[in-house]
């Protein structure tokens, strides 16, 4: 019983951080059709700054116990990159897709330097601020209260995001934009903000995806390109563009992975790309995609 | 003043000695242009960390070095190029031995590299002092008798010393042992030394738990939660990049360590990442050939622990010492060699000249044997937490040789670990 | 701010023109006497330039041509170096030609299995699925260690050139027949992809990524045609792969990373897809440029990384893209 708590415990601690990422791609991709290589980049940006953000604020006499938010402030405003890269991704927007996805993949060579030059080679790991939740007790299983935490902000970020796109207006302006970008500007939308803004959201998800689970473990140059693989193989397994597929796919890859750990450790990546291969097959669209030729 | 006749004939003398005499007053005119050496060693990535450190010491080490004579009169030049995946890699050692004309090679830390490196070394006839990246498997089989290419000591001596250890200070007072290691020979291979040792003393363990996670992974959890549901008395590990530090802490959070054993023994390379926060104490702790707070070290270490920590506020671990080992050797193999020929020796002197040559490095005294394998001093010990730095120091330190941790030239690691003499 | 356009549209408008041909000859005529002048170690660049010039043309047979972008075709280098690798270090097979027969077979049945999956669709989903693909095949590289060698690789050992056994060290070798040979090999199936282009198959290729709705209606089989490109573009991927392993001398898992798919890409771009010889050329200034960036600087990768980003803004047609323009101005046309 207590395997199969620290399993799902395990398994969603994981797939709420995959989810934010994997959000920020699909919203992207949704709104503009456009993949972003570089989502992996914004998620290790996050890590990084966080670290740099709580340090600071504890040094000028935050109490600890306020890291929490501070840590989501720190990944929304490093988010704002995401304005000044949208900037550079507008001048392709016409173009074909596989010119964007390469200057997302030149963005993301790009930010692997900067990181070094910014915060070195040495993995950064966060002072001492994990565990002053205190630790929870979940049917016998004893569990970081900040891992709940992160589990209960990524519901919460994906309501959120679900109330924004669906009950707001620009939420229904968002998608009237991406079902028809031509239409919506046709009907006086101002599709070019809307793009600013869609991808700057995209880009705040990782870089809170990045922010949060980085108490827990650290900032180091080789999470971003690692990470890009895992969160297109939620996003294969949901379906590209679904949100519904985002939240999905995080709980298979993460849940299966975790399972995999506690039975066959051997099988722990490849499990996840079996999923991916097999639901290729079956449903090569994704789970919730509508994907056609 | 003016410069007579006599004066000239005597200043022509002195040249005359100091030509006699090259250890003293080293080649003048022809050699008189610096020495290029090629260091190869990671920057970025997962290893970028270990790489860092490596090239701090030896700069500190040319720095020091040319601040003196240099090298046999020569100064040095450093032309440093990045170690990245193995077909990259030996493009740059290519680069360095045709393009740069480099005099030496000295870097590379991943055993996948070095072994791919290796060979074009040979076949390009260039002297490589490597600083790490001696795990086994790859290494007998590729190189058997390599005439350039001086490799560090064997990965797994470290291993093989924490199991010791382990023998030593936790006999008896464990049965059921988990590992979690990475995903690569090196973490398969230390994992299976420490099995086979535990063997060979009689310890009737059970294994409860083994856990492959794949360098790099910074979400543990999970694997954590399986690790504790085996109910481990010990853990075994030995992760050594950043997911060492991610382990510790999500392990402690989830109270994994509570009343188990813990052996880490690549601990050291993570040193400045392990906050005493979440490491708990009594761990035997690797700090491989270089303990930077080593109560009896040297003058040469402490000064350069002193600099290091001075200057980047993080503790040095054993990369730096064997980046300034490299160095050291290739000193003493130039100037041996220059002294046996009576002018500069050509790379191949060099080679035959450095094994049996026994330098002071950071970490202690080394050598490299004949088949050019190094012997160098390991440091672990139980950890404590009882110090002045925000990560563990070693409670005690035990000191042994890399003859009583490495297999003996030509032999097979997986024999000689079962036959060995093993000095616990 | 109103979306403009700086260059014309990404998508080459021209045919490959006569000339393409005639460029990709001219220069490896050029790199056949390249060995009187060139110090060894710019004729071992030219190693890999050959290779990937080779993997690009298939590529390139994909992305110009049909228009599908594929992201693991590492993959299929990874495949024809693994090949090399296994025949010559574990089988005792040491024939080159041997070694690419095999590679070419090797890669162009797993492609047959995973083209059957991923030419179903277009676009950036067939991006993803190759990336999927690419990235299976990599941890199982990674994994099997007891066939693969997991991150250590395995050993590519010298093969012997038409059955001889070349002396000389290993420099030598690299630089003298084996340079002459891949050479050859690269005029060959240069001349061949050009047949193919040209060919009706090569035109209905054309014709589906112009239009596929249309080229379907005028009775273009077009998941056939589009699976025959994927798997010429992996036979020619795999033969690539086998010129670099034995120029390195190793197969190792990092050949079929994704990132290295990227690079692959990068390449194409860089040269300019829309045109044949393109792709080649940019895998000439793909292997030179990083040569020089990473002995200018630390910070190599955010140098590519800018490039590549001020590549795809400026220059979508890549460097034969702007020698054209450059061309058509000074001919008066805009």
């Amino acid at each position: 019983m207590t395997e199969l708590v620290d399993v799902i415990l395990g398994g969603t601690f994981h797939a709420a951080v995959l989810f934010l990422v994997a959000a920020g791609l699909q919203l992207v991709f949704g709104v503009q059709k456009l993949v972003n290589l570089a989502c992996g980049s914004f998620y290790a940006l996050g890590a990084y700054f966080g670290i740099t953000a709580v340090g600071l604020a504890l040094k000028l006499g935050l109490p600890p116990l306020l890291f929490f938010p501070v840590l989501i402030l720190a990944g929304l405003a490093i988010g704002l990159v995401g304005l000044p890269i949208e900037r550079v991704l507008r001048t392709i927007y016409r173009r074909d897709e596989s010119y964007q996805l390469l200057l997302t993949f030149g963005f993301l060579l790009m930010f692997q330097d900067v990181f070094r030059y910014i915060w070195g080679a040495t993995p950064r790991t966060m002072d001492n601020v994990y565990l002053v939740y205190g630790t929870a007790n979940v049917l016998g299983v004893r569990v970081p209260t900040y891992n709940l935490l992160v589990i209960a902000a990524s519901i919460a970020i994906a309501v959120g995001l679900g109330y924004f796109l669906e009950r707001t207006k620009t939420g229904r302006i968002v998608r009237a934009t991406a079902e028809n970008r031509d239409m919506a500007e046709g009907l006086g939308v101002n599709a070019s903000k809307i793009f600013a803004l869609v991808f700057t959201v995209g880009c705040m998800l990782g870089t809170v995806g990045g922010a949060l689970v980085v108490p827990s473990g650290a900032a180091s140059l080789d999470m971003a390109v690692e990470l890009v693989v895992e969160s297109f193989a939620v996003v294969v397994i949901g379906g590209l563009g679904s949100m519904r597929g985002a939240i999905v796919g995080a709980l298979i890859v993460g849940l299966m992975r975790a399972a995999s750990i506690s039975l066959m450790p051997e099988m722990e990546m490849l499990s996840v790309y079996l999923v991916v291969v097999l639901v290729l097959i079956v449903r090569p669209a994704g789970l919730f995609g509508k994907a056609t030729a | 003043m003016k410069l007579t006749r006599r004066d000239f004939s005597k200043l022509a003398g002195t040249g005359i000695l100091a030509a006699a005499a090259p250890g003293i007053f080293a080649p003048a005119l022809a050699q008189n242009k610096p020495l290029r050496i090629g260091i190869i060693a990671p920057r970025s990535g997962a290893a970028g960390t270990a790489g860092e450190c490596g090239i701090r010491a030896v700069q500190w080490a040319v720095e020091r070095l040319n601040k003196d004579s240099g090298i046999a009169g020569r100064k040095i030049d450093l032309v440093i190029e990045e170690e990245t995946n193995p077909k990259d890699t030996i493009e740059r050692l290519r680069r360095l031995i045709l393009q740069e004309k480099v005099d030496a090679i000295q870097g590379l830390i991943s055993t996948g590299v070095s072994l791919g490196v290796a060979p074009v070394a040979e076949e390009e006839q260039a002297l490589v002092v490597m600083w790490d990246g001696t795990t086994q498997d790859g290494v007998k089989e590729m190189l058997p008798n390599p005439k350039y290419v001086f490799r560090s000591t064997d990965n797994e001596c470290e291993a093989v010393m924490g199991s010791l250890l382990a023998v030593k200070h936790f006999k008896g007072k464990f049965k059921r042992v988990a590992g979690i290691n990475p995903d690569y020979s090196y973490g398969r291979n230390n994992w299976e030394a420490f099995r086979q040792i535990l063997t060979r003393y009689g310890i009737e363990a059970e294994y409860v738990a083994e856990q492959w996670p794949k360098v790099g992974t910074m979400d543990l959890t999970s694997h954590i939660a399986a690790l504790k549901a085996a109910k481990p008395d010990l853990i075994f590990s030995s992760m050594l990049f950043a997911d060492l530090p991610v382990f510790m802490k999500q392990g402690h959070a989830a109270g994994l360590f509570d009343g188990v054993k813990m052996v880490l023994p690549a601990a050291g390379w993570q040193i400045n990442q392990l906050k005493k926060e979440f490491t708990p104490e009594g761990i035997i702790f690797g700090h491989n050939t270089l303990y930077f707070d080593l109560p009896q070290a040297s003058p040469l270490q402490k000064a350069f622990v002193q600099d290091y920590m001075d200057k980047y506020k993080e503790a040095p671990h054993w990369e730096a010492d064997r980046a300034y080992f490299a160095m050291a050797t290739y000193k003493a193999g130039v100037e041996a060699a220059q002294k046996a020929a009576g002018k500069w020796p050509t790379q191949e002197q060099v080679a035959e000249a450095i094994p049996g040559l026994e330098v002071e490095s950071l970490g202690g005294k080394g050598r490299f044997r004949k088949d050019k394998i190094a012997e160098q001093v390991f440091y672990q010990g139980p950890s404590t937490n009882t110090n002045k730095y925000d990560f563990p120091t070693l409670a005690s330190v035990d000191v042994f040789e890399a003859s009583q941790l490495q297999k003996p030239p030509g032999a097979d690691f997986w024999e000689w670990i079962k036959t060995a003499k093993m000095p616990v | 701010m109103p979306s403009v356009d700086i260059a014309s549209p990404a998508v080459p408008r021209a045919m490959p023109r006569v000339s393409g041909l005639w460029v990709l000859l001219a220069l490896l005529a050029i790199m056949a006497l390249l060995p009187f002048v060139a110090s060894p170690y710019v004729l071992l660049l030219m190693l890999p330039f050959m290779g990937y010039g080779i993997a690009l043309l298939g590529f390139n047979l994909l992305f110009g041509t049909t228009g599908l972008l594929s992201f693991g075709h590492a993959m299929f280098l990874g495949i024809g170096a693994y090949t090399a690798a296994a025949l010559t270090s574990k089988f005792g097979v040491k024939s080159f030609e041997l070694l690419l027969l095999a590679a070419a077979l090797g890669s162009g049945l797993v492609s047959i299995v995973t083209g059957l999956l991923c030419v179903r669709y277009t676009r950036i989903f067939f991006g993803m699925l190759t990336l999927a693909f690419g990235m299976l095949f990599h941890s199982f590289l990674f994994k099997f260690y007891a066939v693969t060698g997991g991150d250590q690789g395995m050993r590519v050992l010298r093969p012997l050139l038409l059955g001889m056994e070349w002396r000389g060290g290993k420099t030598a070798f690299l630089t003298g027949p084996f340079y002459y040979y891949s050479l050859v090999l690269f005029a060959l199936l240069g001349l061949a992809m050009w047949r193919i282009t040209q060919s009706p198959f090569g035109l209905h290729l054309k014709a589906i990524r112009e239009n596929a709705g249309k080229a379907a209606y005028v009775g273009v089989q077009i998941f056939r045609m589009r699976l025959a490109a994927f798997v010429i573009s992996a036979v020619y991927g795999g033969i690539g792969g086998t010129i670099l392993a034995v120029t390195t001398g190793l197969a190792d898992p990092e050949l079929a990373y994704w990132t290295h798919s990227g690079n692959l890409v990068f390449m194409a771009v860089l040269g300019g897809s829309g045109t044949f010889a393109g792709p080649a050329i940019g895998a000439l200034v793909f292997v030179l440029l990083q040569d020089f960036v990473m002995s200018l600087t630390q910070y190599w990768r955010f140098v590519m990384g800018g490039v590549l980003v001020l590549l795809v803004v400026f220059l979508p047609q890549g460097l034969s893209g702007a020698v054209s323009l450059l061309f058509n101005r000074r001919n008066g046309g805009r």
